[in-house]
């Protein structure tokens, strides 16, 4: 486990270093797609540790994109106080959003968690102040970035992993793995089980707002539509495809799912097909997903190499 | 005092159609305990058969409600093999897991959506108008195609109604709804009876489609429109309570003909909800569910 984790930390710190010598514009973008697209996965699969799908990521990731967008331009605001704006907007407003909403769970919460997606859009489109339906323009990240913003945004995204990863193996994630199995029993124990809830997806919702925050100074313009419910869906296209069961997914998956979705642009209704058709195939063929798959396929082996004694 | 009937006349249509779509929805969640987010995809199919084939039987001659009614034939037949198809190479195996099934149903929707943009083109279609003229009553005015159609959505959901609670399958989707386990100990084929629970599902959000199909313009995602109303409705109502659904769907309808009046449709949606969340707060599981 130990040199899977310094593996990982080299592969990353070799990737930032590579993303600053990109000069392709294109790929440059490509880095930064990929990038946010793992963080948000990475925040999706937080919450799936309590057990819930919450699709008001997509909410949250707009939210994180609209306030650090009206910081940069309406504010002047440094670009570092503009994330911070965008984390803690998402972060702030999923306590409150939580505390109501995680006292239902399972399909109630997943459902209001899917409308909440798509009322904030349609409070987006409603407010002129943010440009209303055609959205927020000049969203630039600072001058003295030019040319570093990809590896800027895959060092954040690298931080934010190791975060998540931390907490996840921490006993809070423990205690979220708990509740996730049994609810009841962790009441039972004296811990606050909803404040345990509420306090996950705003830890979850402040990365989603971090990744929106750092895609809308990627993609210098946002507009409600961005942040429908689509967006959602993806991430758990992203997550299926990965493997929900071990932190490696959300990575895997949304690394190949972006990359592919690149390779294949421009079918017509294709992203919708391609997207829904990679759901529906995972989980009927390989509901574990490519990680998942792969971990059982080295357990086999390791189990089949035991069975067979040390060699001679 | 007119503008308050006009009001209610107008939620009633709306809320008409919406009632068939959460029945369908509420339903298959009560015997199943998926979450069907593709749902709507079975409207959109229906809408899309009848706007495609009622100018085709037409051209052969046939008289316009002759033409529709066939066309509707038509429409729920599809529907009904799209269920089955779903039903057998899919949810069958995800019964009672509500996360393996709401995933796949989340792609599954994805995946028609697609299809049917690419089938039937992202073109909005209108039909011609089948039953001409108004009706005023009390001051307020209805045209007598949508009372008609309004009046067929109302006897289907009675009809389903009198279904669930007094004939033999009835009890046995309630049984099944109540405690499978249950029930399955009593000798009862689980698995038949979730199965035609589900096409009866199915079909309501078929013949939702079907009946709104002349009063609205028709487009391959107009599903999705439905689909988050539908669910705004069965959640308020209570996930898998027949009355709920109605009342939600009643709700929603009555919020919906009321905002649009007073300020607009995007504002009648954030009222929905608000309403939602005031009411988890209250009751967690809906007005009528229970855990």
């Amino acid at each position: 486990m130990r040199d899977g984790r310094v593996t990982a930390l080299a592969a990353g710190a070799a990737l930032v270093v590579a993303s600053a010598f990109v000069r392709s514009d294109f790929v440059a973008m490509l880095f930064v797609w990929v990038a946010v697209n793992v963080l948000l996965t990475a925040s999706f699969r937080f919450v799936t540790l309590i057990g819930e799908l919450n699709f008001a990521i997509a909410g949250f990731v707009g939210l994180g994109a609209y306030a650090a967008g009206c910081a940069t331009t309406m504010l002047d605001a440094p670009f570092v106080v503009s994330l911070a704006a965008g984390a803690a907007a998402a972060g702030l407003v999923s306590l409150a959003f939580g505390w109501v909403t995680l006292r239902s769970k399972g399909p109630y919460f997943l459902l209001i968690s899917f409308a909440f997606t798509e009322v904030l859009r349609l409070v987006y489109t409603q407010t002129s102040a943010i440009g209303g339906n055609s959205g927020l323009v000049g969203i630039f990240p600072p001058a003295w970035l030019t040319g570093y913003y990809p590896a800027t945004v895959l060092a954040l995204v690298l931080a934010g992993l190791w975060v998540l990863h931390r907490l996840e193996n921490s006993d809070f994630g423990r205690i979220l793995v708990a509740i996730r199995n049994n609810d009841l029993i962790v009441q039972s124990v004296g811990l606050d089980v909803h404040r345990t809830k509420v306090l996950c997806l705003a830890v979850s919702s402040a990365f989603a707002g971090l990744g929106g925050a750092l895609l809308a100074h990627a993609n210098n313009v946002i507009s409600p539509g961005d942040f429908g419910f689509l967006l959602a869906v993806f991430t758990l296209a992203y997550l299926k495809v990965g493997g929900e069961g071990h932190f490696a997914g959300s990575i895997v998956g949304a690394t190949l799912l972006t990359l592919l979705a690149q390779y294949a642009l421009g079918f017509g209704a294709f992203e919708h097909v391609f997207y829904g058709g990679a759901i529906v195939l995972v989980v009927l063929l390989m509901p574990e997903g490519i990680v998942g798959r792969w971990a059982a396929w080295r357990a086999r082996r390791a189990g089949a190499a035991h069975a067979r004694g040390p060699e001679a | 005092m007119e503008i308050y009937v006009q009001l209610l006349v107008n939620s009633l249509q709306i809320g008409a159609v919406y009632v068939l779509f959460s029945l369908g929805l509420t339903l298959i969640f009560g015997v199943m305990r998926i979450v069907n987010f593709a749902h709507g995809e079975f409207f959109s199919l229906a809408a899309l058969v009848i706007a495609v084939s009622l100018p085709w039987f037409v051209g052969f001659g046939a008289p316009l409600g002759l033409a529709f009614v066939v066309a509707c034939v038509a429409a729920l037949a599809v529907v009904l093999l799209l269920g089955k198809a779903m039903y057998e190479f899919g949810f069958r195996r995800f019964q009672r897991d509500m996360t393996g099934s709401f995933v796949l149903s989340i792609g599954l929707a994805l995946l028609l959506q697609g299809v049917f943009i690419e089938v039937f083109t992202p073109a909005s279609r209108r039909l011609p108008t089948l039953i001409e003229g108004n009706l005023h009553v009390l001051g307020a005015g209805i045209t007598w195609q949508r009372l008609v159609l309004c009046a067929v959505a109302i006897v289907v959901a009675i009809g389903l109604y009198w279904t669930i609670a007094s004939t033999r399958l009835g009890t046995a989707l309630r049984a099944v709804a109540e405690d499978h386990e249950a029930a399955m100990l009593q000798g009862m084929p689980y698995r038949r009876i979730a199965m035609v629970g589900f096409l009866i599902g199915t079909l309501l959000a078929g013949a939702a489609g079907a009946l709104l199909a002349p009063v609205t313009v028709v487009t391959p995602v107009i599903g999705s429109a439905y689909l988050i109303k539908g669910f705004i409705a069965v959640v308020v109502g209570g996930l898998g309570s027949i009355p709920g659904a109605i009342v939600g769907s009643l709700l929603i309808a009555l919020i919906e003909s009321v905002g649009g009046y007073y300020f607009d449709p995007s504002i009648a949606t954030i009222a929905m909800f608000v309403i939602v969340m005031v009411v988890l707060l209250i009751r967690p599981t809906g007005i009528m569910g229970h855990a």
